[in-house]
């Protein structure tokens, strides 16, 4: 999965960097245009599509029921996984779950998971017996850059939508999934030498380090993450903590004004 | 419906779809005889020209010709050639005869490395599709400037224009050096503003250049060009 | 006489459990160009079925094993999302994929004109974000079109479509009920320019006469399916939009 990175693609960067500019004159923090939808795949109990860009992924909720785990009888479980296939781009070449997407997975599951959004005993349907175990699958259809937090708002908003399927189950009446909060995650990558939010594939293609943050509705940090090759600072992480307060909160409202529909 | 340049309506066909009959016409490319029928192998544009029928694709690849003067990446240095990305299904090769500088064997990545844009021309394909480069000649080097964009290859003819006016005016406001490679690639060197604008407009053409709404569309984008003498 | 247990297929007044007459298609829906960065792609929705379909390529042919000197090959991936189903599959290897990847290369290597790209390979990438019955013929029908979409030569558009059997008459186009409890199942691929056959498979029970008659349910309707994927290609590029 080894792209080719031009020499010239690094420079322009650099220099456009230099004038707080853009390879497509968009502001250092400014995102491309997102739209949500939730409700969208017929077999999911929960699902959403996110359109960020020309980036589009999927996420579905499925429900299972399961015996809870003995050391912990009056709780259910969540599991959360990405795929990132070869569908994706011309980049991804057929083979076995790349550490890619298994990262990915990983870190949008952290997020969700240590937001403590979804209280585990609620899951629980017979102590000892029986639990919900609650699976987010997300699914990478074209990545154009910035999948990470394209995924991390998918996965929330069908968290958040979807309903525990009891009468299929013959436990009880279907009712919507009680989540607590809406953690979102901003990623920032180093371009041309400085952090930007919301990198396109050719920005991330020229750029270097990306940072994951997930904030829960207090604004407070649940999962953090860094990838790829790069070193930061202190400083430089401050000011990407301060700026994630703001685009978590614009996409926080994203997933609730889905809600309202 | 849409309008070719002549203003002659243009007909959409999709493959498997029935152009008309053979009756003695030669088929071209993107077409295929059928049971005395000419049917189209490629989603296009339907051209008769001269009793020839053909279909012009819609998308392509870039397939490399002799002689296309192209923009080409280096992918691999080995001690005496360079393998480079062209845009196409297959690397293109450059051999150290072929080079600009004098290289001595086993020294080829200090003239080269890997991710380095060069301007080269397409000396030979075979049927193979092995495909050799050539950067001897006028204007070949390697860019140590500017940026590079792709765009689909059947827009190349659009970014160009007419007797290449249409480029010649994009240059012209943006006061930038553009070059579009035959592979769809497109180099351009200039200020940060004036390549700014350039990508936008080569955008703009690239999608629209064929419409006739083009002129004005393109109009509107030159009212918000840099200023020339602006510092 | 219909299927598992007690499940009725086929209502008093002879029509389906959807209301369709058995001769009847579910709606369909066609983009194309649905994906932004791919070469060609499409989405296709056929009843609750949704399947995208990504082409990328012509392309070298790596690995080397897999490369022809005289023509491409068609590098094809069917793959179910995890949440396609009403039981959710667990991702990873999967055989029945596995097959219908192959056998789907197979019919579109048929209708490609893979001469014109020695040594090379088109990568055709199928996910079936929606599953309920016949998934792999939506996958067909999107993969033709993602491929046109793409520029890539082809004799004809091959048009995925099956029909099958329930409570001993044959139907066109099967639903989940109808696929689950019904007594026979035949996917095909078709080439409605020339009539020919590149994709079929059957499971089931059918005489001689019923397979006539499934077949030619999958014929008509291949030829309504046909005409919505032209027109899905003449919505995107036409006007000259592209």
């Amino acid at each position: 999965m080894v792209a080719l990175v031009p020499t010239l693609l690094r420079q322009e960067l650099a220099r456009l960097a230099e004038n707080d500019a853009r390879i497509d004159g968009r502001g250092r923090w400014e995102a491309r245009d997102i739209t949500l939808e939730t409700d969208c795949l017929y077999n999911g109990e929960g699902s959403a599509k996110v359109v960020w860009g020309d980036t589009i992924v999927y996420a579905g909720v499925k429900f299972e029921m399961r015996t809870p785990w003995p050391d912990r009888p009056n709780q259910g479980s969540l599991m959360c996984g990405a795929e990132l296939r070869p569908v994706a781009g011309r980049k991804y070449e057929p083979g076995p779950p790349s550490p890619e997407s298994i990262e990915l997975g990983r870190v949008v599951d952290r997020g969700i998971r240590e937001s403590g959004c979804i209280d585990m005993e609620s899951l629980c349907i017979v102590p000892g017996e029986k639990v919900w175990g609650v699976m987010i699958d997300i699914h990478v259809l074209s990545d154009q850059g910035n999948i990470f937090d394209a995924c991390a708002l998918a996965a929330i908003a069908a968290l958040r939508t979807a309903t525990v399927p009891a009468e299929r189950f013959d436990v009880g009446e279907d009712h919507t999934l009680k989540v607590n909060g809406t953690p979102i995650m901003a990623s920032f990558t180093r371009v041309g030498g400085r952090y930007v939010f919301d990198p396109t594939e050719e920005e991330e293609l020229g750029g270097d380090e990306r940072i994951h943050i997930t904030l829960g509705d207090e604004g407070h940090l649940h999962s953090l993450q860094k990838g790829l090759k790069g070193v930061f600072t202190p400083e430089e992480f401050a000011e990407i903590f301060d700026v994630a307060q703001s685009r978590c909160a614009d996409l926080r409202k994203l997933v609730a004004n889905q809600e309202g529909n | 419906m849409s309008q070719g340049q002549t203003g002659a309506e243009l007909r959409l066909v999709t493959p498997g779809m029935a152009i008309g009959p053979l009756s003695g016409k030669r088929v071209g490319s993107g077409a295929l005889a059928q049971n005395e029928q000419i049917i189209a192998t490629r989603l296009g544009w339907v051209r008769e020209l001269n009793d020839t029928v053909s279909v012009d694709p819609i998308n392509s690849t870039y397939m490399p010709r002799s002689g296309d003067l192209i923009i080409a990446i280096v992918a691999e240095v080995r001690n005496n050639l360079w393998f480079m990305n062209v845009n196409g299904p297959f690397q293109g090769l450059l051999p150290m005869s072929l080079a600009p500088w004098k290289v001595e064997f086993g020294a080829a990545r200090q003239h080269m490395g890997i991710g380095d844009v060069v301007m080269a021309r397409i000396q030979e394909v075979d049927e193979c599709h092995n495909v050799v480069l050539t950067m001897k000649g006028v204007g070949l080097r390697r860019l140590n400037e500017g940026s590079v964009m792709t765009i689909p290859v059947n827009h190349v003819e659009r970014i160009r224009g007419n007797n290449n006016e249409t480029l010649l005016r994009l240059r012209d406001v943006c006061d930038c050096r553009i070059m579009v490679g035959d592979n769809g690639r497109v180099w351009i060197d200039g200020s940060a503003e004036g390549t700014s604008w350039a990508r936008s407009a080569i955008k703009l053409a690239s999608q629209s250049g064929h419409k006739l709404s083009f002129a004005a569309d393109l109009a509107a984008l030159e009212k918000n060009a840099p200023k020339r003498g602006d510092a | 006489m219909g299927g598992y247990g007690d499940v009725k297929l086929l209502r008093e007044d002879g029509l389906r459990l959807d209301g369709r007459k058995i001769d009847e298609m579910r709606p369909i829906e066609i983009e194309a160009g649905y994906l932004p960065a791919a070469d060609g792609s499409a989405w296709v929705k056929h009843g609750l079925n949704v399947a995208v379909a990504a082409v990328y390529g012509p392309m070298e042919a790596h690995p080397r094993k897999i490369q022809r000197q005289d023509r491409c090959v068609i590098d094809v991936r069917y793959n179910m999302a995890p949440f396609s189903t009403s039981d959710r599959i667990r991702p990873g290897y999967n055989r029945r994929s596995r097959e219908i990847s192959k056998v789907t290369a197979e019919a579109l290597e048929s209708v490609v004109i893979c001469e014109r790209y020695p040594r090379s390979k088109i990568r055709v990438e199928i996910e079936i974000l929606s599953a309920e019955a016949g998934t792999r013929c939506v996958g067909i029908t999107a993969a033709a079109v993602a491929l046109a979409d793409a520029g890539i030569p082809m004799r004809d558009l091959l048009v995925g479509v099956a029909s099958g059997k329930v409570e001993d008459t044959v139907v066109l186009d099967l639903d989940k009920a109808e696929d689950n409890y019904g007594q026979a199942d035949l996917p095909v691929g078709i080439l409605p320019n020339t009539g020919e056959i590149a994709f079929l498979q059957m499971d089931g029970d059918l005489s001689p006469d019923e397979f006539n008659l499934a077949m030619e349910y999958n014929f008509k309707a291949a030829a309504e399916i046909h005409d919505i994927m032209v027109d899905a290609l003449k919505r995107r590029y036409e006007g000259g939009e592209n």
